[in-house]
């Protein structure tokens, strides 16, 4: 008796405040979605302000003119906007990085996924994520020091920024995406496949090179693409190295020309641009085209990846589109013309012995194979991934370790709490460390809720529909919009049109604009990790929607959450690019007392130095080094939360 | 048993960690016959299964004792090469397996690993394992289709000519028919008849007719424990152990 009167109770009490929660439950969707369209909102105001500042160049110039015009030259008597060699330059330093960087990353993750030891894969997976967390300025900082010397050196050329420097180093900064995503496409074939293969008496090598590599195929082309993406979008550290004339090499194949890539045009000429004129139309007219080739290719990549999710949980009968015998002779037409391309290059290109050796190589393969037995042809590919390991973990070795050689005797108290003088030479970084913390707080206070709400409205409030997928769209296309185009938009619209002036606080909203992807997806996937029977329990006792997402869904997600707020403080602090146009100054002796004064900031400063500022080395080395034990620091308190709260989870 | 062995196992045990799955089991498996394994699920038939083609190397952290020999050789010897072991012992899953390679490739796909080149005789190769494994009339038109896209019975079937392809002695099949619908069961039931003419077949199964009908031998398995072994016919009709009475009357539990 006593019972039923109390869930009486409950019972009316609800029915008396039903309209007000309704009400409420209405608002905070309604809040929610606003913070999910947002990202909608900033793809389309940055569409917009790009072409509205580009515009006037295609009408000028003309579209074809502009895209196939042989000649970069807007600062000459009579100006010639042609980026054709810009994109000539772009496109041929990607491929020099691919052709360094696909081998040695997928090598890597075959290793990672198929061979190497649990313990061994949870030291080298740190190790990959932190080649992907040092700032692009700081390799761009040791391209510029050590491999264009090097270059320079061992070519006997009068300057090692080359195309080669150029494609080297962007081929390493793509290494980490590649080898991630790979590794995840190879571990993910089911384990059927490779017990069936096992079975039949193929080899641990034949079953990775014929069944398992092969069923991981197109998520291996996504991570190339990616990579590729991640290439294109680039603009500090090429701009460091690659010399950035504005020619074709001559002939094509020259990889010891300088070239100049689209990103490099933007990062160095917009700063020196008079706002409004021909060749202010000119950078956005790049910008522009820059942004459409990186949407293409993010895009393309996340199709395909989002394909084979599907895929996978739905059961795919993929037809296959070429038979075995067209395949066959396609792959032997390949072979012969990778073959004469492989010859051509390295006759025109490399000393006679280095082509000798390398063209061995393929012809001792190919008359040696069939006299091989299977167990030593599984040797020397096993070697030959290890090889591709231990080179990648070398490239991580060199570089940690040239910095923190060179740079740890610039760092004392001083350094760290004194402002510059003398242009940077002497002196410290002191307003450049806390500029940074002020633009990476400011940012993430920007972000954080506006990533979690765009988040919770994705996973928790809505079903796939045309909404949800422009949502999603805009999100990709944020997340593939390289940084100096965010730099360019934050300057055109919030400095300029906005009226608010080369600031602390345009910093930190266009920082936050670039990390918002980041935070969208961590904390999506951290919220469709809680397991849907959470959700059903709570509901059927008769919680609301909000109720039931703030009190049971979103406090086991919150570690999830933290560890993406921690990646992207750690991305924004290490990034240039964003800020170049919008918040920075190189030298000030004191701190911004609002937010509407520019400030110092760490990369920013690496950069003038590195580039303008000759023999400061000492401080040039201590600026990179503090820079990245600040951004390393960032990434290993995410590292630790993620894994600290997933054992826990585990229990 | 008097028919000659090809496989022989002396008091093999094997553990999981530390959980043990097999103890001391010794059986004879006879020559181009077909043995059925039955017992409750968990008993251990797979793991045993999974011992004659080392199929359990892969799994960390597992420990087998005592002796498996196949052809007089044993197969746990530090000399053995797996590869050619694994040869000679195919495997047919429970869960169809097909790779996602079109139908001819996936024959293909073993003789090819083994060295073999030539067009023609690939050609003819899956051809013949195809037609052994009665589906060659079902795929002969779209050999270059997904294998995917069979259905479980047709995948299960490609499976098996996958395993002929390689020309096995002995083929372990763990429970083929699980999936599979009474029709495409009885397709396979009738292949495993006549794969014993140049086979030995080791048949995992939990449907006691079939064991009855496809097997020539049978053994009873509980708790990791070989129970007992002997012909079908006296298994089914005169078991000696209690255990195996009640297994097979289903009274048990
Ligand atoms: N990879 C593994 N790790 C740990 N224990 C395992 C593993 N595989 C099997 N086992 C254990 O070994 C025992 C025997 O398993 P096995 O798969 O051989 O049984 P089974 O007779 O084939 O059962 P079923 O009829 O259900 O297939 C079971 O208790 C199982 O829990
Ligand atoms: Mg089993």
């Amino acid at each position: 008796m006593k019972f039923t009167k109390k869930t009486d109770g409950v019972f009316t009490a609800s029915k008396g405040t039903a309209r007000l929660s309704v009400l409420k439950e209405q608002s905070v969707k309604t809040v929610f979605f606003f913070a999910a369209f947002f990202a909608v909102i900033v793809v389309s105001f940055i569409l917009l302000f790009l072409l509205r500042d580009g515009y006037p160049i295609f009408v000028q110039v003309g579209l074809p003119n502009f895209l196939l015009g042989p000649d970069w030259a807007p600062t000459a008597v009579v100006p010639l906007y042609g980026i054709f060699p810009l994109i000539v330059g772009t496109l041929l330093v990607t491929i020099g990085a691919m052709v360094f960087a696909v081998p040695l990353s997928i090598g890597c993750a075959i290793y990672l996924s198929e061979l190497a030891s649990p313990r061994t894969k949870k030291c080298l997976k740190p190790a990959v994520e932190l080649l992907a967390g040092i700032p692009s300025v700081v390799y761009g900082f040791f391209g510029l020091i050590v491999l264009t010397d090097f270059i320079r050196v061992s070519f006997d050329i009068p300057t090692g920024e080359t195309w080669l420097a150029a494609s080297l180093l962007l081929g390493v900064m793509a290494l980490p995406t590649i080898i991630s995503v790979s590794e995840d496409a190879i571990s993910s074939v089911p384990h059927e496949y490779k017990e069936g293969s096992l079975a039949i008496g193929a080899t641990r090598w034949q079953t990775i090179s014929r069944v398992l590599v092969p069923a991981a195929l197109s998520g291996i082309a996504a991570a190339v693409i990616l990579g590729i993406g991640r290439v294109v979008g680039e603009t500090m550290a090429v701009l460091m190295v690659a010399g950035n004339a504005a020619i074709t090499p001559d002939p094509i194949w020259n990889i010891l020309s300088p070239l100049r890539t689209l990103t490099a045009t933007l990062g160095i000429e917009m700063g020196e641009v008079s706002v409004g004129s021909e060749h202010y139309s000119a950078l956005f007219g790049i910008a522009v085209i820059l942004l459409i080739i990186t949407l293409i290719i993010n895009l393309s990549a996340v199709a395909i990846l989002r394909h084979l999710k599907e895929g996978r949980t739905k059961g795919p009968a993929p037809k296959l589109l070429v038979s075995s015998a067209t395949k066959e002779s396609l792959a032997r037409f390949f072979e012969v013309i990778g073959i004469a391309v492989l010859l051509v290059f390295l006759l025109a290109a490399a000393p006679w012995w280095l082509a000798a050796f390398v063209l061995l190589i393929p012809g001792a393969w190919y008359f040696g194979r069939d006299r091989l037995s299977q167990k030593h042809i599984q040797t020397i590919a096993f070697c030959l991934v290890g090889l591709a390991t231990v080179i990648v973990l070398a490239i991580l070795v060199i570089i940690l370790q040239d910095i923190v050689v060179h740079g740890l005797p610039a760092l004392s108290w001083e350094f760290l709490t004194q402002p510059p003088k003398d242009l940077g030479r002497a002196g410290g970084i002191f307003p450049a460390i806390i500029g940074t913390l002020y633009l990476v707080m400011g940012a993430i206070a920007i972000a954080l809720p506006l990533g979690m709400g765009a988040a919770i409205y994705l996973v928790e409030y809505t079903r796939e529909g045309r909404i949800t997928r422009l949502i999603r769209t805009s999100v990709d296309l944020l997340n593939g919009t390289p940084s100096i185009v965010f730099g360019l938009f934050g300057f055109a619209f919030i400095v300029l049109y906005l009226n608010v002036g080369v600031s602390l606080l345009a910093g930190q909203v266009t920082l936050a604009l670039m990390v918002l992807p980041t935070m969208i997806r961590t904390t999506e996937e951290s919220l469709k990790n809680i397991p849907q029977s959470l959700r059903e329990g709570s509901l059927a006792l008769g919680a609301t929607q909000w109720q039931t997402i703030s009190r049971v869904v979103i406090p086991p997600a919150v570690p999830g959450i933290v560890t993406g707020a921690i990646l992207s403080i750690g991305r924004a602090a290490g990034e240039t690019a964003p800020i170049m146009f919008t918040a920075v100054i190189f030298s000030s002796r004191f701190l911004p007392d609002s937010v509407f004064q520019p400030v110092m900031a760490l990369p920013y400063h690496l950069f003038i130095l590195a580039t303008n500022v000759p023999g400061s080395s000492t401080n040039k080395y201590g600026t990179a080094l503090v820079l990245l034990l600040l951004v390393i620091g960032f990434y290993s308190v995410a590292i630790f939360v993620r894994t600290h709260f997933q054992n826990k989870a585990r229990g | 048993m008097s028919e000659s062995a090809i496989i022989t196992t002396n008091n093999v045990n094997l553990w999981y960690h530390e959980k043990q799955a097999l103890q001391s089991v010794s059986i004879k498996i006879p020559r181009n016959r077909v043995t059925a394994l039955i017992g409750p699920s968990g008993c251990g038939k797979s793991t045993l299964l999974r011992c004659f083609n080392r199929l359990n190397d892969l799994i960390d952290h597992v420990k087998c004792t005592g002796e498996i020999t196949l052809d007089d050789e044993n197969i746990y010897a530090p000399s053995t090469d797996v590869v050619t072991l694994r040869k000679k012992v195919g495997m047919v899953f429970q869960k169809p397996n097909p790779f996602p390679k079109s139908i001819y490739e996936n024959v293909a796909y073993g003789p090819r690993v083994h060295g073999i080149r030539d067009k023609a005789e690939l050609d003819r190769i899956v051809e013949q394992s195809l037609r052994h494994a009665a589906i060659w009339d079902e795929v002969k038109e779209r050999l270059n289709d997904s294998a995917l896209g069979l259905s479980g019975g047709q995948q299960q079937r490609l499976c098996i000519a996958r395993t002929l392809a390689v020309e096995p002695e002995v083929i372990l099949m763990d429970e083929p028919c699980s999936a599979l619908d009474p029709i495409a069961t009885a397709k396979i039931e009738n292949l495993i008849e006549r794969l014993k003419e140049d086979y030995t077949v080791i048949i995992v199964t939990h449907n006691m007719q079939q064991a009855a009908r496809v097997s020539d031998y049978t053994g009873f398995m509980y708790l990791g424990r070989l129970i007992e072994c002997g012909k079908t016919g006296q298994i089914f009709e005169h078991p000696k152990e209690e255990l195996t009475e009640n297994y097979i009357t289903g009274r048990f539990g």
